[in-house]
């Protein structure tokens, strides 16, 4: 059962130094922080959308469906009875609901979806290692680097083994099909015991095969894959560091874009 | 320079432990030997491996004495991470040691800590993947790979730190025969080369082709000499716990002289001796259909394909299962096997084609009742295991069924009766031995009162004393009247007790037979990529239908009494 995230294809984004896509991350990350109105959010959603596209990364995005949607109709929902707005459409006691802030929950589900996507993109075109090395050559303590990629790394080799016990479990007797949601937060503790057992057996036998090949968290390493900043990779962190600017401009100088003026 | 490795008087106990994992342990092994080093689950063969790279005691903590020396280095003194350029460690587990995300990055992770240029990275890379026979998957991703192939990667990632020792602690335990004799020949290919190859196992089998074999009990080494001596010494062997060779003990067993250690040479030795008359081999009568009970599990081109890959896991299977019959099912990593096990208790729906349990598919069913009809035991107990108690964690089955508490109780003692567990009702299950927790996996299956049960590698990674146990619960619950069927890669474990065999390759079922007709069939056999044990070997060659060393010499004992006058060289 394979749930890793990285799609080995050969485009233009995964050949970006891991340092330019990370950084990368981070100013679109405070790109979607800039607007608040759902248009706005809808284009810089598109945006991702293309570089999706460009990324080859859309398997993953129709994998993650489910997780997209579900964050998308939660804050869509949810928000709206949080946030006061001028044209009031319903209230009850001390909450609202306004034409605004249903806008407003709309953002935010864009906004939230947004987040995941620019992630997602960043894990389909970035293999671990990479990821470890770009952050050492940010100037990232070693230990630090190492459980980050190690923990990503494991993700995917947990949620397999997860699924083993259900598998037996299930083989057992385990009715996961009834029962109310008492009977069934029960019913959790016979995968959560196993799953922990077998996470705490594998990562000693990993630390065991890693010490017996040398690894030591502190100490100085060779990089084979050594990732290079190229032109490219400046020009595109110049680009995203321009568009960021402009878009802050739009909101704090010009006020568009928001759907609620005075909230993030 | 006194020998690649040298132990003097090496003593260690676990912190916490009374008793010491290794005691008073002396030794030396030579630059290009191969040390096959036997024992039992717990005889100390994982502790002694470690101890050759430091990981004992830097790892492993606790009380340590006496010196191991490597290259005139002392182990204790080093740290693990230095021992890594003299001494290379495969484990038993392949999956826990990669994690890479391609085939190049995880040979090029030990020379990276270990700062080389990426020159001499390159060169490595090349050497060791084309060493391995791995060179054209130098861009696929680990998961992708076989576990053959994934074992001979961690090799070639061990190998590209060019140490003088490789120790192989078990690594050929989970793998298919295939597999199994891909890592072996790359292990002998590395004596070959001058460097120290130790390989701890408890199968003999694998110490055949040894310079030298230790045999381990208790943490102390017992016995050190070349396989034609410690191998033929039987009795050494068996208080080891490890099975005796089945061509020397068939050979002792009548008396005849030599001690063979493979099949080839038995039969060199029954020529050169005339030992024995060839009969003619006797036609086979027809498969009739055995008079047992009525049919259990009914498969109707069944066929399977898995959501997330494009090829077919199951290309119409049709087989018919009786109530009561005992039966293996051989082949491969990924021949299918355990996906047609899957189906056979729901856990998977056919894509297309029927699955019937008690003429029913088994999609009409719900889990609930299916696991009334077949019992399905995983192949690592601590996959299911989580209670607190033995008599918990079996009587979990029936209490999801809601039974009553004194029924429950009641199904507990029958299960556990089943089991050969009596008396373990308030054990901890994480405190027992590996072949005690296989058999309370198998308890708990068996507290649900199935009527087939299937087992899914019931003895891998057993040692000898766990896996009679094991085998000898199943024989005794078939006897009673369950139908089992096992999947297993060990073709000892198949012929012995087995009395019908499936043979599966590529989805497909290969052959449908009684064991013995099938294991007469080399030809299929080796197109499955399975080696028939050798004492089936011998017995094909013999024209005998005995299929373990007792039946075998009743047989002969019987030709001879017979007085075959037809000699057939």
């Amino acid at each position: 059962m394979n749930i890793f995230l990285y799609l080995d294809r050969a485009t233009r984004i995964h050949r970006l130094d891991p340092r330019t896509k990370m950084i990368a991350v981070l100013i679109v990350f405070s790109v979607c922080l800039c607007f608040n109105h759902p248009l706005y959010m809808a284009a810089v959603g598109l945006g991702l959308a293309l570089a999706a596209v460009a990324a080859k990364a859309l398997p993953n995005f129709w994998r993650l469906r489910y997780i997209l949607i579900l964050l998308f109709i939660f804050s869509a929902v949810m928000w709206p009875f949080f946030v006061k707005g001028r044209t009031s459409l319903w209230s009850l006691g001390g909450l609202q609901v306004s034409r605004e802030s249903i806008l407003y929950g709309m953002a935010m589900g864009l906004r939230l979806v947004s987040f995941v996507s620019t992630g997602l993109i960043f894990l389909s075109t970035t293999r671990n290692e990479e990821m470890t090395n770009g952050l050492i050559q940010l100037g990232c303590p070693y230990p630090l680097a190492f459980a980050l990629s190690t923990a990503l790394r494991l993700v995917p080799t947990f949620a397999g083994a997860g699924a083993t016990i259900i598998q037996a479990q299930v083989s057992r007797g385990l009715d996961l099909e009834s029962g109310n949601i008492f009977s069934r937060i029960g019913k959790f503790i016979p995968q959560a015991v196993p799953l922990f057992i077998y996470a705490i057996r594998h990562t000693n036998l990993l630390a065991m095969a890693l010490e017996s090949r040398g690894f030591s968290p502190e100490s100085k390493r060779t990089m084979y894959y050594e990732p290079h900043m190229n032109a490219i990779d400046y020009m595109i962190l110049i680009g995203l560091l321009v568009l960021f600017v402009t878009l802050l401009y739009l909101r704090l100088g010009l006020h568009l874009g928001a759907i609620i003026p005075g909230r993030l | 320079m006194d020998g690649a490795i040298s132990i003097e008087d090496l003593t260690f106990t676990y912190a916490g432990n009374e008793h010491p994992a290794l005691q008073d342990i002396r030794g030396r092994v030579e630059d290009g030997t191969f040390v096959a080093v036997m024992g039992h689950g717990g005889a100390g063969k994982s502790t002694f491996c470690c101890s050759l790279n430091a990981l004992v005691p830097k790892f492993f903590r606790g009380t340590y004495q006496g010196r191991v020396l490597i290259d005139g280095k002392e182990v204790a003194q080093h740290r693990v991470s230095e021992m890594s350029r003299h001494v290379g460690l495969v484990l038993q587990d392949f999956e826990a040691q990669l994690f890479s995300t391609n085939v190049e990055l995880e040979v090029a992770f030990g020379p990276e800590n270990h700062c080389l240029a990426r020159q001499e990275i390159e060169r490595r890379i090349e050497r060791y993947l084309s060493f391995v026979h791995l060179g054209r998957f130098r861009s696929r991703e680990p998961a992708s790979l076989s576990g053959g192939q994934k074992q001979r990667l961690v090799i070639a990632s061990v190998l590209a730190l060019e140490p003088r020792v490789l120790v192989m602690d078990e690594a050929t335990t989970d793998l298919d025969p295939l597999g199994r004799r891909e890592v072996l020949s790359v292990a002998n290919r590395i004596r070959e080369e001058g460097r120290v190859l130790l390989i701890a196992d408890h199968e003999p089998e694998v110490a055949v082709t040894a310079d030298r074999v230790w045999l381990m009990r208790d943490g102390r080494v017992i016995s050190q000499g070349p396989p034609s001596e410690v191998l033929t010494d039987v009795e050494s062997m068996r208080s080891c716990g490890i099975r005796a060779l089945p061509t020397v003990e068939l050979f002792r067993s009548m008396n005849w002289p030599g001690n063979p250690l493979t099949a080839e040479r038995a039969i060199e030795l029954i020529q050169a001796h005339h030992l024995v008359c060839r009969r003619e081999p006797k036609p086979r009568p027809p498969f009739c259909e055995r008079a047992a009970g009525s049919v259990i599990l009914q498969a109707e081109e069944l066929r399977y394909t898995y959501p997330s890959y494009p090829d077919e896991a199951l290309r119409g299977v049709n087989l018919t299962i009786h109530e009561g019959e005992f039966i293996a099912v051989l082949g491969q990593n990924g021949s299918g096997k355990t996906t047609l096990a899957k189906h056979f208790n729901g856990l998977l729906k056919p894509t297309s084609g029927r699955m019937l349990a008690g003429n029913k598919p088994t999609s009409g069913y719900s889990h609930r009742e299916m696991a009334q009809w077949v019992g399905y035991v995983f192949q690592n107990p601590d996959h299911q295991i989580f209670a607190r108690t033995v008599a918990e964690e079996v009587g979990f089955g029936p209490k999801m069924q809601n039974q009553t508490p004194g029924m429950v109780k009641k199904r507990v003692d029958e299960a556990l009766e089943g089991a050969g567990l009596e008396g373990y009702e308030q054990r901890v299950p994480f405190t027992l031995t590996k072949g005690e927790r296989q058999r309370v996996a198998v308890a708990s299956v068996l507290a649900a009162q199935p009527r087939v049960i299937v087992l899914d590698e019931p003895t891998t990674g057993l040692d000898d004393r766990h896996q009679q146990d094991m085998m000898k619960m199943l024989k005794r619950l078939n006897q009673q009247g369950h139908t089992i069927i096992i999947i297993t890669h060990s073709m000892g474990v198949a012929a012995e007790y087995a009395a019908r065999t499936l043979v599966m390759k590529d989805g497909r079922l290969l052959c449908d037979g009684p064991t013995r007709s099938v294991f007469a069939n080399e030809a299929k056999l080796a197109e499955a990529s399975l080696p028939p044990p050798p004492l089936v070997q011998l017995g094909n060659w013999l024209c005998t239908e005995a299929l373990t060393v007792q039946q075998m010499v009743r047989e002969l004992k019987e030709n001879e009494g017979h007085g075959n006058s037809k000699q057939v060289r």
